[in-house]
C-alpha cells in the first residue's frame, strides 16, 4: 500500500474529520485533505489526481452515497475505491451502497483497528 | 325541547284538514309554515350551539398563554439552547484532539530513542559491550531519562487538559434536558389541537410515515435493539456485505 496516496476525507463534521485524519496519520498516511459535503468534494476530486475517498453519508448539500454514484458515474474517478464511514445502519442502505459500488462500509462509532482493518482489504483487493 | 315537539301531530293534521275543506286557504298556509318553522327552530338551534362550541374551543385555545410562549420564545430559545449544545460539544472535542494531538509526538519521540538505544542496552545486560559503546549508550540513557523527565509533566497537564474538556457533558445534559421538557409541553398542546379537531386530522396523518423512502439517511440510530431494519454493529455489516459477495 502506498502511503503516499492522495486521500479525501469528506464529513460535514470537523471533529470526524480530525479524527479520521489522526487515525489515517497513525497508519502512515499523511497525504490527506478535507471536504465538508459532496459539493465541495467532487470538483476537488475531478481537479485533483486522488487516490482514496472515506466519506460520511448524511451531510448538507450532496449526500455521500450521491457523492459515490457521481464518482461511479465519471470516467476519470470510476475507479476510486471509496470507503464510506457513516452512522446510518439500515440493511436497506448497507445494501443501496454496495449496489452502487462501494469499496467499504464501517457504521459509527468504529475504532482504529476496523479503519485499518478494512483499508488493508480495499488495497488488498486493488493491487 | 323533546323530539316529538317539532313533530306534526294527528290534531294538527286534521285541523289542517279542516281548514282546507273549509277553504279557509290563507289559514292553512300559515298553520303549515307555523309547523315548518318550528322543525327548522331545532336544526337552527343544534348549529347554533355547534358554532358556539367551536368558537369557544378556538378562542380557547388561542388565549392560552402558553401557545403564544411557546411559538414565540420556547421554540427559537431551545434552537439556539440545540445550537450551544452542538458548539459546546465541538469546543470538547477539539480541546481533547488538540491535547491528544501535542502527546502523541512526545511519546512517538520517547519510543523512537528508546528502540534506538535498544540493542546497545541489550548488548550491556549480556556483559559484551566496549567501553566505547557503554560511554555512547550511557549518553543515550542520560538523553532519555531528562527527555522523559521534560515530558511527563506536559503530559501530565496536557491529560488533565483531556479530562476538563469532559465538563462539556453536565452543561449540555443539563440545556437538554430543558428542551426535551418544551418537547412534552409542546407535544400536550398538539394533543389538545388534534382532539379539537378530531379525526379529519388523524385521518390525514396516518398516510405521512409510510411516504418516507426506506433508504432515506436518518442519523445515527438510538434504537437498534428494538428495530428489525437496521444492523447492531460492524459485524453485522460485514455479514451482511459478505452475503452480497463482497
Amino acid at each position: 500500500m502506498d502511503k503516499n496516496m492522495k486521500i479525501l476525507v469528506v464529513d460535514d463534521f470537523s471533529t470526524m474529520r480530525r479524527i479520521i485524519k489522526n487515525l489515517l496519520r497513525d497508519l502512515g498516511f499523511t497525504n490527506i485533505q478535507e471536504a465538508d459535503d459532496g459539493n465541495t468534494a467532487l470538483p476537488m476530486l475531478q481537479q485533483g489526481d486522488f487516490d482514496f475517498v472515506v466519506t460520511d453519508w448524511n451531510m448538507p448539500g450532496m449526500q455521500g452515497i450521491d457523492l459515490l454514484k457521481e464518482i461511479r458515474k465519471d470516467d476519470k474517478l470510476s475507479h476510486l475505491p471509496v470507503l464510506m464511514v457513516t452512522a446510518e445502519a439500515k440493511r436497506e442502505q448497507i445494501i443501496q451502497a454496495a449496489q452502487a459500488g462501494v469499496n467499504g462500509y464501517i457504521v459509527k462509532p468504529f475504532t482504529a483497528a476496523t479503519l485499518k482493518e478494512k483499508l488493508d482489504k480495499i488495497f488488498e483487493r486493488i493491487s | 325541547m323533546t323530539e316529538h315537539a317539532h313533530d306534526i301531530s294527528l290534531e294538527q293534521a286534521k285541523e289542517l284538514v279542516a281548514l282546507l275543506e273549509a277553504g279557509q286557504q290563507k289559514r292553512a298556509n300559515e298553520m303549515l309554515d307555523e309547523v315548518y318553522n318550528r322543525r327548522n327552530d331545532k336544526l337552527f338551534t343544534s348549529v347554533g350551539q355547534l358554532t358556539r362550541d367551536l368558537h369557544e374551543a378556538l378562542q380557547d385555545f388561542q388565549l392560552d398563554p402558553r401557545i403564544v410562549q411557546l411559538t414565540e420564545d420556547e421554540l427559537p430559545d431551545a434552537q439556539n439552547r440545540l445550537q450551544y449544545v452542538i458548539q459546546k460539544t465541538e469546543d470538547a472535542a477539539n480541546r481533547t484532539m488538540d491535547a491528544v494531538e501535542a502527546c502523541l509526538p512526545m511519546a512517538d519521540d520517547m519510543h523512537q530513542k528508546i528502540e534506538q538505544l535498544m540493542p546497545k542496552w541489550q548488548q550491556l545486560m549480556d556483559n559484551n559491550i566496549e567501553l566505547s559503546e557503554f560511554k555512547s549508550l550511557c549518553h543515550g540513557v542520560d538523553d532519555v531519562l531528562r527527555s522523559c523527565g521534560q515530558n511527563m509533566p506536559q503530559i501530565h497537564g496536557l491529560m488533565t487538559e483531556v479530562l476538563m474538556a469532559q465538563d462539556y457533558q453536565d452543561i449540555t445534559g443539563q440545556v437538554i434536558r430543558r428542551v426535551i421538557q418544551l418537547v412534552e409541553d409542546v407535544e400536550k398542546n398538539l394533543i389538545e389541537l388534534l382532539k379539537l379537531f378530531g379525526d379529519e386530522a388523524k385521518k390525514g396523518a396516518k398516510k405521512a410515515p409510510q411516504a418516507a423512502d426506506k433508504s432515506q439517511a436518518e442519523g445515527p440510530i438510538i434504537d437498534a435493539d428494538k428495530r428489525d431494519d437496521v444492523v447492531s454493529g460492524q459485524d453485522d455489516v460485514d455479514d451482511l456485505l459478505s452475503s452480497l459477495g463482497f
